[in-house]
């Protein structure tokens, strides 16, 4: 057991388990999605991102690409928001809300890839 | 070590001639790859010391301008650490900050200080790092290497030879690509003056993957020149190139028979081994000092002075010091010429019909021992400097007269050797570099050097004066000409019927005078005539080798390629340049014309 590999697929993981919890519930309903989760979901898959730099290999390329995506979809669901609490007149809205979690959403099917990506490496290389 | 072969290709020599192409490693990630991997750490601490603060902020109770208790938005502690953390501080924003908020921001203002600090230490440490920068040289290296176009030389090894050639083909204008394993000998790419960028890279190259870089596999690539000082390396190159590139010229340098032998099973190598040459050059310059002389000039480069004929070394008994791979080679070539050879060594090998005298030649003693009274020659032969400069000196105190050689290894000594005027001397670099030099610029000129010691002294002797006569005591242009359609097209009207060599010379400006110029060789399907005389016939398709000054190339150029001027050159003609002027005045050049003679159109006068 490498302590390398534990901190890679625990990172891997939260980033996809609170991408998940951010974005179940109601999509239009704001009070079902806490702000706090988003902003660990966007920390999270940021560091998971670091973490995936530098791998010369083809899946480690994939790894990359698909957190890559996740980071893109989060950063912009984070910037609807910012748009919506900050400079919107109107607030958090249904509408607001529902284009943040739609967003979050995309960048949850990331994340599972990058979870399956994961999985497939630990089944196809588990003699290293 | 082999260069390796696709697992499908059939075992064996497959007798087809093939291409074998290199595996490249895996080099092709860019260096981006490289930064991101080391900054991995630096970037993670950043982003948590980022998280931490900014929700550390959400979560503090703040007080707003009416004092109404309120909390943070993430927007707002996103914002307010991102321009503290970059030491910009703006303030407190949206509302001046409670007690408990300036006591957390304190806090994360020392933590992301250190965060930043590190993260671009971290990258500063990167860019100062060794193994990036030489992952950057190189990538810069293949990509300059890629983009070359025209024709060029890889050469292996940039020590004293490879430098000295550098320079010489360099000022010729033919390009190169140097790999060496000494940082110092690259860097005298950028410090040196050299007409051309020559791409140069660092790595081992015994490795077949550095010469795949180097452009071995390049269509461009001409040739490959091994010159490193471990024959091993050299051997390993010409290996690795006639295995990759079958029929590529290489030259290869040793000092070693052995290696030599082992390079021949390779292609067709030519090998450059100097302490050979050292002493059939002696034995020439025993027979035939002028040949001698003729050849020491040629191979130098264009404007050299003409070599101060020396003192003819001498016949009788010689006393060689240092019965190395050097020794060996010398005391053969003496012994071939029938000189009786007397040799001082600390462990000289017992060879049959040699005086062998064991001992430090440095030693009076053992020095004594060799009689250099009644010797006629002495030749310092040790690799050390040192000892070969004190054996010359008590050499020539013990017998004045004696011819001395002796061998120089290193080229910061070249004045101390200079100062102690010594007969024969051997650079070995610049043997070596002298020779490749000779090979690489006009391969027909080595021919010659090869042919020309069978015609004896006599006429070296005169060939020697006749260059002296054109060229001034400075070497003028060596040059070859082609008398094909493609390089002589306007001598083709005359050439099926031939052309007197004594015409061809002849000047465009004024043709009872002769060009400065004298041919050397003349080179007709693959037998050569050496010093062809006036009289001789020449034909479609001949090569001559010539030196002599510019302007006469230039103006055999202009005899070779312009109709009118060969028209004035080979018949005396006048004939006007342009087509109108031609029928008005009926002087119409001599055409191609199978059976009529070239002279046909002279009676239209």
């Amino acid at each position: 057991m490498s302590l390398e590999k534990v901190i890679f697929g625990f990172f891997v993981l939260l980033a996809a388990t609170l991408n998940l919890g951010f974005f179940i519930g109601d999509i239009s309903n704001p009070a079902l999605h806490n702000e706090y989760e988003l902003f660990a979901a966007v920390v999270v898959n940021l560091i998971a991102t670091v973490l995936k730099f530098g791998d010369r290999t083809q899946i480690g390329a994939v790894h990359l690409a698909t957190s890559l995506v996740a980071d893109l979809q989060l950063i912009a669901a984070t910037l609807v928001w910012v748009y919506a609490t900050q400079i919107s007149e109107a607030g958090m809205t249904a509408e607001a809300t529902a284009s943040v979690v739609s967003l979050s959403g995309g960048a949850l099917l990331a994340n599972l890839v990058s979870v399956a990506l994961l999985v497939i490496e630990t089944t196809t290389f588990h003699r290293r | 070590m082999t260069a390796r072969r696709p697992a499908h290709k059939p075992a064996g020599w497959p007798s087809v001639k093939r291409r074998t192409r290199m595996a490249r490693p895996s080099e092709g990630s860019p260096t981006v790859f490289l930064v991101l991997r080391r900054m991995r750490a630096p970037l993670i601490v950043l982003i948590l010391i980022f998280a931490i603060s900014v929700f550390g902020l959400t979560l503090i109770p703040g007080r707003d301008a009416a004092g109404q208790p309120m909390r943070m938005g993430f927007f707002d502690a996103f914002y307010f650490m991102s321009y503290t953390a970059t030491t910009i501080g703006y303030g407190e924003i949206p509302h001046p900050f409670t007690g408990a908020q300036r006591l957390w921001v304190t806090a994360t203002i020392y933590l992301t200080v250190i965060g930043w600090a590190y993260a671009i230490g971290s990258l500063l440490t990167l860019i100062r790092d060794r193994a990036f920068r030489e992952a950057l040289a190189r990538r810069r290296f293949t990509a300059t290497v890629k983009r070359l176009r025209e024709p060029f030389l890889l050469v292996v090894g940039y020590g004293q030879t490879g430098q000295l050639l550098g320079h010489a083909l360099d000022a010729l204008g033919r390009r190169m690509v140097v790999i060496d394993n000494m940082p110092e000998h690259i860097d005298t790419l950028d410090i040196d003056l050299y007409y051309s960028d020559i791409p140069g890279l660092v790595a081992d190259a015994a490795n077949p993957h550095t010469l795949g870089v180097a452009g071995l596999e390049h269509p461009a690539c001409e040739g490959v020149v091994a010159l490193t000082d471990n024959d091993e390396v050299n051997l390993t190159v010409a290996m690795t190139a006639a295995l990759i590139r079958p029929g590529l010229p290489v030259i290869a340098r040793t000092v070693s028979p052995a290696i030599e032998h082992r390079m021949h099973a390779f292609g067709s190598p030519t090998v450059v081994n100097p302490f050979d040459r050292y002493g059939d050059h002696l034995r020439l310059a025993l027979h035939a000092p002028s040949a001698y002389l003729m050849m020491s000039w040629l191979v130098r480069e264009e404007g050299a002075e003409m070599p101060v004929p020396g003192r003819p070394p001498a016949s009788g008994r010689w006393v060689v010091c240092g019965f190395g791979r050097f020794g060996h080679k010398l005391t053969e070539d003496l012994r071939a010429d029938g000189h009786e050879v007397t040799v001082i060594d600390l462990h000289p090998d017992p060879e049959h019909g040699l005086t062998l005298i064991e001992g430090d030649a440095v030693e009076p003693s053992v020095l004594a021992e060799a009689d250099l009274r009644t010797a006629s020659g002495f030749v310092a032969g040790t690799d050390n400097d040192a000892t070969n400069l004190s054996l010359v000196a008590a050499a020539r105190k013990t017998n004045p007269s004696l011819f001395i050689g002796a061998r120089q290894n290193r080229p910061a000594n070249a004045p101390l050797f200079a100062a102690m005027e010594i007969d024969w001397l051997l650079v070995p670099a610049e043997m070596a570099a002298r020779e490749i030099y000779a090979r690489l610029s006009t391969p027909m000129l080595w021919h010659f050097l090869q042919q020309m010691p069978e015609l004896g002294e006599d006429w070296a002797a005169e060939t020697l004066d006749r260059m002296r006569a054109h060229c001034g005591s400075h070497l003028g242009a060596l040059w070859k000409v082609t008398l094909s359609e493609h390089e002589a097209p306007s001598l083709q009207p005359w050439l099926h019927a031939g052309i007197l060599l004594g015409d061809l010379m002849r000047s465009p400006h004024e043709r009872d005078r002769r060009l400065d110029a004298v041919p050397l060789m003349l080179k007709r399907d693959g037998e050569t005539v050496l010093g062809p005389a006036d009289d001789v016939m020449l034909e479609a398709g001949d090569q001559l080798l010539l030196v002599g000054r510019t302007w006469s190339r230039r103006a055999l150029l202009d005899t070779m390629s312009n109709r009118v001027v060969a028209e004035y050159v080979l018949s005396g003609r006048d004939v006007p340049a342009g087509w109108l002027w031609q029928r008005v005045s009926r002087r119409i050049p001599t055409e191609v014309s199978g059976g009529d003679s070239p002279g046909r159109s002279s009676d239209d006068r």
